[in-house]
């Protein structure tokens, strides 16, 4: 019920896909992203409509896991900044023959035992 | 639209005995504390404890009605949080598309 899961299948190595999720982000996102893989660093999501995200990388496993948890606030255009909810993206891939699979969860709250101190 | 009460509403709902109550004031409309703890096995300081959860992510309301408060559903922020939820999950089956071509093209 707080989350989202997406699963597909994409017609490339885990090796290629763990490039698009990672150095190509922004290629697919919709959003122009720093994204690093490096637990703990952060990253800044903009819009084309002049919103911005900031978020923090949790885990990196290369080619099999990358999450990240999105910052409570955004920069909207007009240059406020608004509150918005915690939330968490994990991308999870595994080989499939050729292919690949990817699993994706996005919690729009953040999962319970992250409740309390989920600034910084 | 807005995600930022959807922790929030997501939270209080994240609790069988509040889910609980929210069915019974559904169903059955307005109550007050003490009429609610024959609906679930818990004090009556209990129960208000948890309305307290609820009046906060604004899925009810109390209002003064003789000695004790009464709550109704008040039940917009749920819907605003299941079309928060519909909107995130369009907005990733875009970028899966946008993902696919991207790795056919590479």
């Amino acid at each position: 019920m707080d989350r989202v899961n997406r699963r597909i299948e994409l017609p490339a190595p885990p090796a290629e896909v763990w490039s698009a999720l990672t150095e190509g982000i922004s290629e697919w996102f919709g959003a122009e992203a720093d994204l690093r893989p490096e637990r703990g660093s952060r990253a800044t999501f903009r819009w084309p409509d002049g919103r911005e995200r900031g978020a923090v990388v949790e885990a990196v496993e290369p080619e099999r896991l990358l999450t990240f948890r999105w910052l409570p606030f955004e920069r909207v255009s007009g240059g406020g900044t608004a509150m918005v909810g915690p939330g968490r993206v994990e991308l999870a891939i595994a080989p499939s023959g050729r292919a690949t699979v990817l699993s994706v969860t996005e919690w729009v709250a953040a999962p319970a035992r992250e409740a309390e101190g989920a600034l910084g | 639209m807005t995600p930022d009460r959807s922790a929030e509403v997501f939270a209080a709902l994240s609790d069988p005995t509040r889910r609980r109550l929210l069915d019974h004031l559904s169903r059955r409309g307005p109550a007050s504390a003490t009429e609610l703890t024959d609906v679930v096995p818990i004090s009556r300081q209990a129960v208000a404890k948890h309305l307290a959860v609820l009046e906060e992510a604004g899925l009810v309301a109390g209002e003064r009605s003789g000695r004790e408060r009464r709550f109704r559903l008040t039940p917009a922020p749920m819907s605003e949080a299941m079309s928060w939820m519909a909107a995130v999950g369009a907005d990733w089956d875009e970028r899966l598309d946008a993902l696919r071509r991207h790795l056919r093209r590479r």
